[in-house]
C-alpha cells in the first residue's frame, strides 16, 4: 500500500467483527521489507519476529505490478498469504480487467477483490485469511528467480537450513543474498560461512555483471511484470494522462502551486478560526462559551445543586460550579473550532492533496534544512500537536525527524488557540493581528530553529533527499474523515473530561484554600492560598520576562498549569480571577477580560503569550515526543530546547520591547537581552559546522548537476 | 544519456542508469524505478518532478531525479 499520511502509522490491533477469537493486526504502509523507513522496520520486525498465522496483503489494483513487489516478498515468509486487489471499483471504471484466479495461481496463494472505499469484500478478505490461518499451509513459493540467482540462493538456503525457522528460509536466504546486515547480524553468522556465502554472491554478481540488490529487485520486476501481462487486461495506453496528472499540472504548476496553496490554507482558517459570517468554528465556539458554558450547562448545574439542598456560598457550590463547570466548561467551548480545523484538514488528506502539499513546500523547507515531508507534522499539529508529532514518522532521515519533532511543538495547536484568544480579546481589542502575529511567530520559530540546528554538528548535513509517493486523487469518503476528525477532536475532548477535570478540581483547592489568620482553612483573599505560595516562591525565575507585580504568580502558575494542557492556562485565569470575586465567569464568558486588562500591559501579555506558546508543550505533547524519540537524552534535550527558547524569546520580546514602550529602563536584563539576541543572529549567519559528511553530500548533488 | 530532471513532461522515457548510494537506489527500486523501466514527467516545480512510473506517482526531489538517467 501506499504511505502517505493519514495511512496508518504505527500498528494497530483489532478483532474481527463477529469473530473474537480473530484478532487483525493493522502495520503501516510499505513498499517492501527491506527496512528504508522507521514504518518499513516496525512492520519487518513484526512479520519475522511475531510469525501471525497468516498475512492480508491489501495491494492497490490501479497500479498492480509496483505492488506485488511486496506481496512477492510476503509470499517469500513462508507464512499463508491472501491477496485482496484494492480499488476494485476504480479499475472497472478505469476499464481494466484483472484475472483473479490467473494470478493466483501465478503467486500460489488465495487472491480476492475489495473496494475499502465502497466498503465492499472487505469481510470477504478477512475471512479468506481465517481460513488460510485455520489451515496454517503456505502455497508453494512461486519461482520468482531464475538460472544463477536461484542457484545461488539454493546454495544459502542449504547452508543456513537449521539456523531459521524453516518457514522463513527463502526468505532469510534472500536477505543473506542481498548482504542485509541486519539479518547478518541476527543470525550471528561466523566469519567462515559469510566468507563461503560472500563467494556465492560474488560470481553470481560477476555472472550478472550487477550488485546483488539491484540483481534481486530486477528479477522480482521481471517475475511480477510476467504475471501482470498475463493476469491483467488494460485499457488505457500506457502514459495517458490520468485525471489526477491533469490536476496535478494544475495544482503543482510552478506558478500556480503556491498561490493555491495560500488560497486554500486561507479558506480553512477562515471558516475554521475567523470571524467573518463563513467561519462556522468560531460562531460555533462563541456558542459555546456564551450559551452553552456560559448559561446552559451552570443553570443546569445550579437548579440540580440548590434541588438537591446544596445552597450557593457552600463549599460543595462553589467546587462544582467554579472548580469543575467553569474549569472544564472553558476548555470544551473551543471543541467547535477544534472539530471544523479537523475536519477540513482531514479532508484534505483523504482527497490527497496533502502529500502535494509537502512537495509544493519541500522547496521552501530545504532552504532552512527541512524536508518537505516536516510541514504535514506542523500542518497537523495546528490541530493538536500529539497526532501531529506522530505524523513525523514519514520522515525517512533520523536526523530530519529528530529536529522535526523539536520544532513541530512550536506551532500554535488548538490548545493554544484559547490563550490567543483571551489576549487579544482582553488586552489587545481583539484585533486579529494577534492571532496572526502569533502564527508568525510559530513559524519563525521553526524557521529560526532550523537554520540553528543545522549549525551544529549533530544535525548538520542536508535533508535526506525527497521521495514520497503521491495518492491518486479521489473524492473524500465521509467515514475516513469522519473517522480522522473524531479520532484527532476525541483525544482533545477526552483530555476535558480526565486531565483537565482533575486538574481543575486540584487548581480550585489550591487556590481556594491556604494559611490566614494563623490557621489552615478556605481564604478570603487568594494571595494567601497554597498555589500563591507556591506560585511566588518560583515566579523570580520569570522577573527578566515582565512577568512582575502581585500578579506574577498568577501568571506563573498558569504557565505550570499550562504543561498538563495549554488551555489549562485559560481555565486557570478563569478560576484566578473569577474566585478573587472580580468578575463573574457564569453570566458573561467574557467577563474574564476586564480583570486580564487590569492585570496585564500589552507588553508582558505579549511576553507572556510568545513564552506559553513557544515552552514544552503539553504532557500528551511531551509523551508524543518521548514516543517518538524513543531516547531520553534526545527527549529532555527536545523539551529542553523549546523552553530555553522561549525563555529567550521573550525575555528579548519583553526587554528590548520595554525600552521603546518605556516599561523598561536599561539594565542588567536589557543588556542580557541584547547578547542573546546577537547570540541568535550569530548562529543564523555564521556558516555551519562543514564535517566530512556534510561535503560529501554537497559534492554528490553538485556533481550530479 | 541524461539527467531525468532535462526530460520533458509528458513524453515517456526509458531508465538507461541509476547511480548513488545503494539504500537511495534500493529505495528507487522498490517505488518502481528500474533500469530499463519507463517513466514520465507529469510535472514540475523547481526542479521537483511529479513522475508517473509504473502506474503510481511519485514525487521527486532535483538530487534524486539527477540521479537517474535516461
Amino acid at each position: 500500500m501506499g504511505n502517505w499520511p493519514g495511512v496508518t502509522v504505527e500498528k494497530k490491533e483489532g478483532r474481527l467483527r463477529g469473530r473474537k477469537d480473530v484478532v487483525i493486526q493493522d502495520l503501516p504502509g510499505i513498499y517492501s521489507l527491506s527496512p528504508y523507513t522507521l514504518e518499513e522496520v516496525v512492520a519487518r520486525d513484526y512479520l519475522v519476529g511475531e510469525k501471525p498465522d497468516a498475512i492480508l496483503n491489501i495491494v492497490d489494483g490501479t497500479n498492480i505490478e509496483r505492488n506485488l513487489y511486496l506481496t512477492t516478498q510476503l509470499i517469500e515468509l513462508g507464512l499463508p498469504v491472501v491477496v485482496a486487489v484494492n480499488m476494485m471499483d476504480l479499475v472497472r471504471r478505469n476499464g481494466d480487467e484483472i484475472d483473479l484466479e490467473k494470478l493466483g495461481q501465478a503467486l500460489g496463494c488465495q487472491v480476492v477483490s475489495m473496494s475499502a472505499l465502497k466498503g465492499e469484500g472487505g469481510m470477504a478478505a478477512a475471512e479468506k485469511a481465517v481460513e488460510a490461518a485455520v489451515a496454517g499451509r503456505a502455497g508453494e513459493l512461486p519461482h520468482v528467480f531464475t538460472g544463477s540467482v536461484e542457484h545461488a540462493v539454493a546454495h544459502i538456503e542449504e547452508s543456513v537450513s537449521g539456523m531459521v525457522d524453516a518457514g522463513y528460509l527463502r526468505w532469510y536466504a534472500i536477505k543473506l543474498f542481498e548482504r542485509d546486515e541486519k539479518v547478518m547480524e541476527s543470525l550471528r553468522i561466523s566469519p567462515e560461512l559469510a566468507d563461503h556465502l560472500e563467494a556465492h554472491i560474488a560470481d553470481c554478481e560477476a555472472e550478472l555483471d550487477d550488485d546483488a540488490e539491484s540483481i534481486v529487485t530486477n528479477q522480482r520486476y521481471a517475475y511480477i511484470h510476467g504475471v501482470v501481462s498475463r493476469a491483467v487486461k488494460k485499457k488505457a495506453a500506457a502514459h495517458s494522462l490520468t485525471a489526477s496528472d491533469r490536476i496535478d499540472r494544475i495544482v503543482t504548476n510552478r506558478v500556480l502551486a503556491l498561490p493555491i496553496f495560500a488560497g486554500i490554507m486561507f479558506l480553512i482558517y477562515a471558516i475554521a478560526m475567523g470571524g467573518w459570517s463563513v467561519s462556522i468554528g468560531t460562531r460555533g465556539t462563541d456558542w459555546a462559551n456564551d450559551v452553552l458554558f456560559g448559561e446552559w450547562v451552570p443553570g443546569l448545574f445550579h437548579s440540580i445543586l440548590t434541588g438537591v439542598g446544596v445552597a450557593e456560598g457552600t463549599w460543595l457550590y462553589g467546587l462544582i460550579q467554579d472548580g469543575i463547570v467553569a474549569g472544564v466548561g472553558a476548555v470544551l467551548g473551543f471543541v467547535p473550532q477544534i472539530l471544523v480545523l479537523c475536519f477540513l484538514l482531514a479532508i484534505l488528506e483523504d482527497v490527497g492533496y496533502m502529500a502535494r502539499v509537502a512537495f509544493i513546500m519541500d522547496r521552501i523547507f530545504r532552504r532552512f534544512g527541512l524536508s518537505g515531508k516536516s510541514f504535514i507534522p506542523m500542518l497537523v499539529a495546528t490541530g493538536c500537536g500529539v497526532p501531529g508529532i506522530m505524523a513525523s514518522r514519514t520522515i525517512e532521515q533520523d536526523r530530519d525527524r529528530r529536529m522535526t519533532i523539536m520544532t513541530t511543538g512550536f506551532i500554535p495547536c488548538g490548545a493554544k488557540m484559547p490563550i490567543i484568544g483571551l489576549f487579544a480579546g482582553a488586552v489587545f481589542g481583539n484585533s486579529p493581528l494577534v492571532a496572526v502575529s502569533a502564527f508568525m511567530i510559530g513559524i519563525a520559530a521553526v524557521v529560526i530553529s532550523g537554520i540553528m540546528l543545522k549549525k551544529f554538528r549533530i544535525f548538520a548535513g542536508e535533508p535526506a533527499p525527497f521521495v514520497m509517493e503521491l495518492p491518486a486523487y479521489h473524492a473524500p469518503a465521509p467515514g475516513n474523515v469522519l473517522r480522522a476528525t473524531w479520532e484527532r477532536g476525541w483525544s482533545f475532548i477526552r483530555r476535558a473530561g480526565t486531565v483537565i477535570l482533575l486538574s481543575s478540581i486540584i487548581l480550585w483547592f489550591l487556590m481556594g484554600y491556604g494559611f490566614e489568620g494563623g490557621s489552615f482553612g478556605a481564604v478570603e483573599d487568594m494571595n494567601n492560598s497554597l498555589l500563591a505560595a507556591v506560585g511566588s516562591a518560583v515566579a523570580w525565575i520569570f522577573y527578566p520576562l515582565g512577568w512582575v507585580g502581585e500578579n506574577a504568580w498568577k501568571l506563573t502558575c498558569a504557565t505550570i498549569t499550562g504543561l498538563i494542557a495549554k488551555e489549562e492556562v485559560v481555565n486557570f485565569f478563569g478560576i484566578a480571577f473569577n474566585y478573587a470575586g472580580e468578575a463573574d465567569l457564569m453570566e458573561d464568558a467574557s467577563g474574564l477580560y476586564p480583570a486580564i486588562a487590569a492585570a496585564f500591559t500589552g507588553l508582558n501579555a505579549y511576553s507572556f503569550m510568545i513564552f506559553n506558546l513557544l515552552c514544552a508543550p503539553c504532557f500528551a505533547a511531551m509523551g508524543a515526543i518521548k514516543r517518538e524519540m524513543n531516547n531520553a537524552k534526545w527527549t529532555v534535550g527536545a523539551i529542553g530546547y523549546m523552553c530555553g527558547f522561549a525563555y529567550v524569546v521573550s525575555m528579548i520580546v519583553y526587554q528590548i520591547g520595554g525600552l521603546f514602550t518605556g516599561e523598561t529602563t536599561f539594565g542588567v536584563f536589557t543588556a542580557v537581552a541584547l547578547v542573546l539576541l546577537a547570540g541568535i543572529i550569530y548562529l543564523l549567519v555564521r556558516k555551519g559546522y562543514q564535517g566530512e559528511a556534510v561535503r560529501n553530500l554537497r559534492s554528490v548533488s553538485a556533481a550530479g548537476i | 544519456m541524461m539527467p531525468l530532471s532535462m526530460a520533458k513532461p509528458g513524453e515517456p522515457v526509458i531508465i538507461r542508469k541509476i547511480t548513488g548510494r545503494d539504500e537511495i537506489r534500493q529505495h528507487l527500486a522498490e517505488l518502481g524505478f528500474i533500469v530499463g523501466g519507463e517513466v514520465m514527467v507529469v510535472s514540475e516545480l523547481g526542479g521537483n518532478l511529479i513522475l508517473q512510473v509504473k502506474d503510481s506517482r511519485v514525487a521527486l526531489d532535483r538530487t534524486m531525479a539527477n540521479r537517474i538517467m535516461i
